[in-house]
């Protein structure tokens, strides 16, 4: 999972993502939108196609890229894991104090 | 509950046996908190106090209480500071505990998590990244306690 936070951890890279969510886009089309270099674009699709994130389909000598949702449909899952995993540890905790009480309180 | 507001909610809903004063005090007690989220802790539980948690040394999250009625109800605002998507106090964080005895029911809900980029977009997409920014931050891998195996 961590290639993919760290995939989707830069605002350019989520950018793209949105840009290809529901159409194909080449490399060179993608690049177009951003102001910066294209061998920078392409070092960006790179690590969002190695994070699963995005498909890359060739039409003849074109590379086309387009989102992979269901590849973030499973980060969606870690999203909620932070509070998911925070909350059973509050639980642990609590319950752990109260027996502790308890005990105390049972000695007295 | 709509569409929308599936997307940028969080709702949890937990059972835990213990008393609702002893929970209460994991929302409000730095050194309570430190038993269940971050490493260091500035907690001013009263109306407009300051809330402010380090993750892990690299992860701030930041926002101020707004309702703190002990042992009922805690609300506090949340974000994550130097973050653009979700700067401190942009999303609000509710916990209400019902319950009797030595019996707790933790209502756990975090809405708001990007209301500006809804307005803007209107797409469920734009919410979902945001929160995966979000996820990435607080996800941080490293020495972060709440990544660890549990025993």
């Amino acid at each position: 999972m961590e290639p993919v936070l760290r995939a989707i951890s830069d605002a350019r890279r989520r950018e793209i993502i949105r840009l290809v969510r529901r159409r194909e886009l080449s490399a060179g089309e993608i690049a177009a939108r951003f102001d910066v270099s294209r061998p920078a674009i392409s070092q960006h699709i790179t690590i969002l196609r190695e994070a699963g994130l995005l498909t890359e389909r060739r039409d003849g000598n074109r590379r086309l890229y387009r989102a992979r949702p269901e590849a973030l449909a499973g980060v969606r899952s870690f999203v909620e894991e932070f509070w998911i995993d925070h909350l059973d540890r509050l639980k642990e905790a609590a319950e752990q104090e109260a027996t502790e009480q308890e005990e105390t309180d049972a000695r007295q | 509950m709509p569409a929308s507001e599936a997307h940028t909610t969080f709702t949890r809903e937990l059972r835990i046996d213990a008393p609702r004063e002893t929970v209460f005090s994991y929302f409000t007690d730095p050194a309570k908190m430190a038993r269940w989220m971050g490493i260091e802790h500035r907690l001013d539980p009263v109306p407009g106090g300051a809330f402010r948690v380090d993750m892990n040394g690299r992860n701030v999250a930041a926002g101020h209480f707004v309702e703190v009625v002990p042992p009922a109800r805690v609300v506090f605002t949340w974000g994550w500071e130097a973050s653009e998507e979700m700067p401190p106090g942009s999303s609000t964080v509710e916990v209400r505990l019902t319950g009797e005895g030595d019996k707790t029911i933790l209502h756990f809900v975090h809405r708001d998590l990007s209301p500006v980029q809804a307005q803007r977009h209107g797409e469920g997409w734009d919410h979902f990244l945001s929160r995966l920014g979000v996820a990435a931050a607080g996800g941080d891998p490293g020495p972060d306690p709440y990544r660890e195996p549990s025993p």
